[in-house]
């Protein structure tokens, strides 16, 4: 058995890579939840931003949150222009999922075109700094990850619960109909909400380039995962969706430490399983 | 007496399916006007044909002079239109009060207005649309079609499925809504004797026809004439 020190810190930082599985969970939840489309493609919006992230300080020396003041915007863009072509086609949840993984491993393609499949890393002073807590460390950069997420999920769980759109959104993800029949143009708030869920994906994006190595294949890493993320948390739900990938991100840290980093998924989606089978009403 | 709603030549209905044949007629401002007939003779289409959510195939819907035809009904809802829908059609997630919220518009009704209309969503208005009670949902599609402050509430079997008790409730705020507040209403109903009162005029629908046109009142004073539009249902 590992010492308490030794848990203590896998919980630690399990809790904060935990975060980032809910920072990816959001965009994915809200899309999926509210707009019934499960866009595949946040994925590959995410690690483009961290390639664009990467380009912009290795090559012109930006530094990462200015990068990030470009990509977001961007992405948001790309979002709304996305749900631009959801809507004039008339695509469904289950096309959706086809769709947007073609366009995922459209996006995997032009970044290993451009790119190459080389591992790039984008080394910077932020991703050595650590706070001492007692016996533990606790990283600089993760931390500040998870304090960006918490806000996120916070104001946009706000913003669902006390704003026009917001409110209307959740309205029309339960009744599209009856929404419009009073007045709730929910196409307009559509373009809102996919353009949000994309600038998630450039917040995530930032924070990949910082504290991840980069390859083009890694987009798929943490598909399933976060799919479990998104459901244990409620679908359209971003605090559940943070909440979700801090206990999947401390399960597995703990698991990892206990017994051995292959016991990882088996918890995580173990997890999945127990909840899903007990409250089958959350879905 | 201006004319709020003129409705003309109106053929409608569902897909291929043709319900609604040669409908016209005029509600002015104001006015409430009671939609009787048996089951199935088109009384939810014709409701369902103003909002906008059915096939027309022809004739035309004027609101206010402005033409509902060519119009999507978040359009038509935005021009004045309040809708309550025989399933009532709560959004069941949300909070009572993110019910009202979500769909308000500025004008007279607003939430302190609905609250004190009525009291009983006030007491639930943290509770989540599908907590409540047959007749506090009714009360809640109400006040959500009131919510948006329309020129004209659509008001499709109100009192289907409630219990009597309820059912008395809602009939004295629909009263107090079209006498006092003199907002205009189209209701449909079943039961002849608890709209009539209410209204001042009446649409009596057949196979999809306008059979009977005229004031409430003279329909009161004649049972015979209302039995043999309706049968049994009139009493």
């Amino acid at each position: 058995m590992p010492s308490a020190t030794l848990l203590g810190q896998a919980l630690i930082s399990g809790v904060l890579a935990g975060g980032m599985y809910g920072l990816l969970a959001m965009g994915l939840s809200l899309s999926w939840g509210l707009l019934r489309l499960v866009n595949l493609s946040h994925f590959a919006l995410a690690f483009l931003s961290a390639y664009i992230v990467y380009e912009l300080g290795t090559k012109y020396g930006v530094a990462p949150w200015w990068s990030a003041a470009m990509v977001v915007p961007l992405m948001f863009a790309v979002g709304a222009s996305q749900y631009w072509l959801f809507d004039r086609f008339r695509v469904n949840e289950l096309a959706s999922l086809l769709i947007t993984f073609s366009f995922a491993v459209i996006v995997e393609a032009g970044i290993q075109i451009y790119w190459t499949a080389d591992y790039r890393r984008f080394e910077t002073h932020y991703a050595t700094e650590s706070i001492k807590a007692g016996p533990f460390f606790i990283p600089v950069l993760d931390l500040t990850m998870c304090i960006v997420a918490s806000v996120l999920a916070w104001g946009t769980w706000m913003w669902l619960r006390k704003t026009y759109v917001g409110k209307g959104l959740r309205a029309a993800a339960e009744d599209a109909d009856i929404a419009a029949a009073y007045g709730v143009d929910h196409r307009k708030l559509a373009y809102i909400l996919s353009g949000i869920g994309a600038a998630y994906a450039g917040i995530a994006g930032t924070f990949i380039a910082l504290i991840a190595t980069l390859a083009p294949a890694q987009i798929w890493a943490w598909l399933g995962v976060v799919f479990a993320v998104v459901i244990i948390g409620r679908l359209g739900n971003p605090m559940g969706a943070l909440l979700a990938g801090m206990l999947i991100g401390a399960s597995e840290s703990l698991a990892m430490a206990v017994l051995s980093p292959a016991w990882a998924p088996v918890v995580s989606f173990s997890v999945l399983i127990v909840i899903l089978l007990w409250d089958p009403e959350w879905l | 007496m201006t004319d709020l709603l003129v409705v003309t030549g109106l053929r409608a209905g569902y897909g291929r399916a043709v319900v609604l044949s040669d409908i016209s007629f005029r509600l002015g401002a104001g006015e409430a006007m009671a939609v009787l007939g048996r089951n199935g003779v088109g009384k939810t289409t014709l409701v369902d044909s103003i909002v906008g959510v059915t096939r027309r195939f022809d004739g035309s819907l004027v609101l206010e002079g402005r033409e509902l035809a060519p119009l999507a009904p978040e359009q038509r809802a935005a021009l004045g239109l309040g809708w309550v829908p025989q399933e009532r059609n709560i959004f069941r997630s949300l909070t009572v009060e993110e019910n009202l919220t979500a769909v308000a518009r500025p004008g007279p009704w607003t939430l302190d207005r609905l609250y004190g209309f009525f009291p009983r969503l006030k007491e639930r208005r943290a509770n989540s649309g599908g907590a409540l009670s047959g007749g506090e949902q009714q009360m809640l599609a109400i006040a959500r079609a009131l919510a948006t402050n329309p020129k004209l509430l659509l008001l499709d079997e109100p009192t289907e499925g409630l219990a009597p008790i309820i059912v008395e409730e809602l009939l004295s705020a629909l009263a107090r809504l079209v006498r006092s507040e003199g907002l205009a209403a189209l209701i449909v109903e079943q039961h002849a004797h608890k709209i009539l009162p209410i209204t001042r005029s009446t649409l009596i629908l057949e196979r999809g026809r306008i059979v009977h046109q005229g004031p409430s009142d003279e329909l009161l004073a004649e049972p015979a004439r209302l039995e043999k539009f309706l049968g049994v249902s009139a009493r």
